[in-house]
């Protein structure tokens, strides 16, 4: 368990979504944010470990952090200055 | 990021094998997602899955329900062509197919593949 000192601009819940609709959901959360914001993901896709990350590789966002709480895997991602 | 890229999907299995057609899909929702220009191509029992109300009764275990990501696929862009013969065969026209779907030829499908940066073939 780890405690995280980011503060989230916007919460997506995830939790329940299947393979791709976390990362389909991130998205479109994302571009509602500024550059600079932050959203805070919960999933519970165990896929979402390897595709959050890779999403945020490819779409010149940045994953400052995730980790796990119990069943759920917890994100926050930065809003980029380009997407 | 560098220049757009472009990710032609090709369906050709329908709804009667769930996993085969609910892959496309997920590569295409993926794919909109990381600003990857989509065209998804329906050919043979493919086009099935783009005629209205069909999406919506597909689902495939551990995989979103196609319904969903063909609504997130066409929000996000996400082009859908589909093969005119195979239509017809079928006894179906425009009218029977989601918002957004457009009937093509073979050549349209070859210029989308060609200029392409990938294409895919389920």
């Amino acid at each position: 368990m780890t405690e995280t000192q980011i503060q989230a601009t916007d919460v997506l819940d995830a939790r329940g979504l299947l393979c791709p609709m976390p990362v389909v959901k991130t998205a479109k959360a994302v571009k509602a944010l500024t550059p600079g914001q932050v959203l805070k993901l919960i999933a519970t896709d165990r896929g979402s470990i390897a595709d959050i990350p890779a999403w945020a590789g490819s779409t010149g966002n940045e994953l400052l952090e995730w980790h796990e709480e119990g069943d759920t895997i917890v994100f926050y991602v930065r809003k980029g200055e380009e997407t | 990021m560098g220049d757009q890229e472009k990710l032609v999907i090709m369906v050709t299995h329908g709804p009667e094998e769930p996993e085969l057609a609910t892959i496309p899909f997920a590569m295409a929702g993926a794919a909109v997602a990381s600003d990857v220009d989509v065209v998804m191509g329906f050919q043979g029992d493919g086009c099935l899955l783009v005629k209205k109300g069909v999406a919506e009764t597909v689902a495939a275990p551990e995989f979103a329900p196609l319904g969903g990501l063909l609504e997130s696929i066409l929000e996000l862009g996400g082009q859908l062509l589909v093969c005119s013969p195979c239509v017809k065969s079928r006894g179906l026209t425009e009218d029977d197919l989601v918002e957004g779907a457009e009937i093509v030829a073979a050549a349209r499908f070859v210029a989308e593949i060609t200029s392409a940066t990938n294409s895919l073939v389920y």
